[in-house]
């Protein structure tokens, strides 16, 4: 008899047990989906939702369902934090994926540490984001970081034949800190380069004439651009009526993914073809049988013969969580946060680790000079290096 | 009858009760609706008490924001002393700025408004050393409700958190504010003001300096608007440029005018029902402005008097009927 109370007992107590286990875990995703910005993030949401179908389709993590809700956090700050917060107390998020611009960043980081809940970054930039005073156990970047980007690009600079160098960057967390990052460095293996201009239009700018007619003013030889996202069309556009490309002989390293592929295919035979840039991804750098196979999926998925290089940055970031989630064997953010130090996913760009100092993964991206290749219709990057942050991340 | 109910008493202890829903996301709306009334409210003094039309009104709200979230994040200043600040700083500001804006009229007075709002914006935006530029000042530190929190430890009935302490400080010194500002309107200064909104020509002759007056409406409307600032920036867990951004301006002006501006309570009211119709519609729809936009134009045609304007009518009517009767 007191075996049969037992038992029935036991599975009064699973039984909630039970229905929790069934509910999907939330993962809210607050990222620009309307305006330039959009160039990049609507891709990011459909990669971390590709990998959500694909999750699911095998039966989730833990035998639960991910469930992704995505926010429009129109590149700004305080949008951001507004829907990150609305995620959490209306909709129960148990999970922030998300946000773009390095302004939104850090702003959701402190909504994460007050509620308690593990926040991956995919792809703000700025160091402030995983500094030692900002950290915290919830905080986690898959992103590359404003230091390994300044100093990849500096690297490049310091090869070719010019001392006298310009830089243009939005006035905010993201530009200053990157601009920062790679005269720094850049002075430091080439002493004799000399910074002849810094241009800091506020993030967003329109016209970029009066900048680009001041920056020519005093005759760089090369410039070094983070203007980013939809914001880098208008900016070369407008560079590109002004003869900038031709006068500095296309001396020209455009970071924050100037050289992605979607940029070069929706400005066509607009681009100024020659420039060196950066992408986190680009479908026929087919490095790894993984890769390749990413990029046949994503293709599928998007209905797109050249795969968009953002979605890769959602796909890892909701890879790191799931993959955390299985170790912690919990969807608790406690257990989850521990669970992502040190952990190392095999991501289609190769395996990634986050470090447990500063929860900030060795993220490296992708550098080429442009060219026109008769493949496509428009410019890619060739050849194309990944360039490992490991040496730069410190 | 009806004026025998302490309406505003009864809406107090309702906003009181809120987080005793049990909902976090109820009090986190209603936070945002204590601040926004006090702000409404504040440019009510303006355009509904004084007739002068302000489209520059949330430079006070981000004076007051980055004046408080200074204080207290990079200087240490507690709250009891950092709050205040936000009035006096929005204060100051709008007594600078006020002193040109009286001497202009009309389309002119709301036009420098405009542009002295958008000089705020740019200095909040461009001066990253003080105000953290673009990405603003994220994780302005709560008051510290330490001293509560241990009796709340002792007295088990009591267990909030945090953010529901805030609110009910928010509560609390939102109410002290409307009180005050309805002390203002109904005192002979306030009666004045309205007596400038019906006929400036007039007052001046009957020897009223209607500058000045105009000048004290400004800045006492600036100082309220910058301590509903200094709330906003706490409760928003940051503050940013947007704050003085012109489309802020023009929320709050929406608000006054949805809840109408003839009744002391009608831009609180406005400010619960715009901030509870985006809620909803914002998650059915991405087109919140062409609803907006609809909304407005009915209510511009349809009840000049905003909802508190209509609501009074209609009490006014329902009223005259049963006497009637």
């Amino acid at each position: 008899m007191l075996h049969v109370f037992t038992l029935l007992l036991a599975a009064l107590l699973t039984c909630p047990l039970i229905a929790e286990a069934q509910k999907p875990i939330k993962v809210g995703m607050p990222m620009p989906l309307s305006g330039p910005p959009a160039l990049f993030g609507d891709p990011a949401t459909k990669g971390a939702q590709m990998f959500v179908d694909e999750i699911n389709a095998k039966g989730g993590v833990l035998g639960r369902k991910l469930e992704l809700l995505t926010r429009d956090s129109k590149a700004d700050a305080n949008e951001a934090v507004r829907v990150a917060r609305e995620l959490i107390l209306k909709e129960n998020v148990d999970f922030l994926v998300g946000t773009l611009t390095s302004a939104e960043g850090p702003a959701v980081s402190v909504v994460a540490k007050e509620n308690k809940i593990v926040f991956i970054a995919p792809i703000p930039k700025t160091d402030q984001l995983t500094a030692a005073d900002k950290l915290h156990p919830y905080v986690f970047r898959v992103a590359a970081t404003t230091t390994m980007e300044g100093r990849s690009a500096a690297e490049i600079v310091a090869k070719w034949p010019v001392t006298n160098v310009a830089t243009m960057s939005f006035d905010y967390a993201y530009g200053q800190d990157v601009t920062r990052a790679f005269v720094d460095h850049l002075k430091k293996i080439k002493p004799s380069v000399q910074i002849v201009d810094q241009q800091w239009p506020k993030l967003g700018e329109q016209d970029y004439n009066p900048f680009i007619n001041a920056q020519m003013a005093k005759k760089p030889e090369a410039i070094f651009s983070s203007i980013w996202g939809g914001f880098f069309v208008t900016y070369s556009k407008q560079a590109k009526a002004l003869g900038m490309f031709d006068t500095i002989k296309y001396n020209f390293i455009g970071v924050g993914e100037a050289a992605t592929p979607e940029t070069t295919k929706s400005m066509g035979a607009d681009y100024p073809v020659g420039i060196w840039g950066n992408s986190y991804d680009a479908f026929y750098w087919g490095e790894t049988p993984a890769h390749r196979d990413y990029t046949t999926r994503l293709s599928k998925y998007l209905k797109d013969e050249y795969p968009s290089s953002w979605a890769i940055q959602g796909y890892i970031g909701m890879q790191f969580l799931a993959e955390a989630i299985k170790k912690a064997g919990s969807a608790d953010s406690d257990k989850v946060a521990k669970a992502l130090l040190g952990l190392t996913v095999e991501t289609p760009v190769g395996p990634l680790t986050i470090r447990e100092k500063d929860h900030q993964a060795n993220r490296g991206q992708l550098y080429g000079k442009t060219v026109k290749d008769a493949k496509y219709p428009f410019a890619i990057m060739k050849p194309v290096t990944y360039v490992d942050p490991s040496r730069f991340m410190d | 009858m009806i004026r025998r109910v302490p309406w505003g008493f009864l809406v107090f202890v309702a906003a009181l009760g809120v987080p005793a829903l049990g909902s976090r996301f109820y009090t986190f709306l209603a936070n945002d609706v204590v601040i926004w009334t006090l702000f409404a409210t504040s440019l009510n003094l303006l355009v509904g008490y004084t007739g002068l039309v302000s489209f520059g009104h949330a430079a006070y709200l981000g004076v007051g924001a980055y004046a408080t979230g200074i204080l207290m994040k990079k200087l240490g200043v507690p709250f009891l002393f950092a709050w205040p600040a936000a009035g006096v700083f929005a204060g100051a500001c709008a007594l600078v700025f006020g002193f040109f804006c009286v001497r202009l009229t009309r389309i002119y007075f709301a036009m420098l408004t405009l542009a002295f709002a958008q000089i705020v914006w740019a200095i909040c935006f461009k001066w990253n050393e003080l105000t953290g530029g673009e990405q603003g000042m994220p994780e302005i530190p709560y008051p510290d409700f330490g001293w509560i929190e241990r009796l709340g430890a002792r007295l088990s009935f009591f267990e909030w958190r945090t953010a529901e302490y805030y609110y009910f400080l928010t509560v609390v010194l939102v109410a002290f504010c409307l009180w005050a500002l309805r002390r203002i309107v109904h005192s002979p200064f306030g009666r004045m003001l309205t007596t400038i909104r019906e006929n400036a020509e007039r007052a001046e002759f009957i020897g009223v300096n209607v500058r000045r007056y105009e000048l004290v409406a400004f800045v006492l409307a600036g100082a309220f608007a910058g301590l509903a600032g200094g709330l906003f920036g706490i409760f928003n867990r940051g503050v940013f440029p947007d704050f003085a951004y012109w489309t802020k301006s023009s929320e709050v002006l929406i608000m006054t005018l949805l809840g109408g501006m003839n009744t002391f309570y009608g831009p609180g009211i406005g400010a619960l029902v715009l901030i509870l119709l985006n809620q909803q519609i914002v998650s059915y729809t991405e087109y919140w402005p062409l609803v907006l936009g609809t909304v407005l134009v009915v209510l511009l045609f349809g009840f000049p008097g905003g909802i508190a304007g209509a609501a009074g009518a209609l009490s006014g009517r329902l009223l005259r009927r049963t006497r009637g009767a």
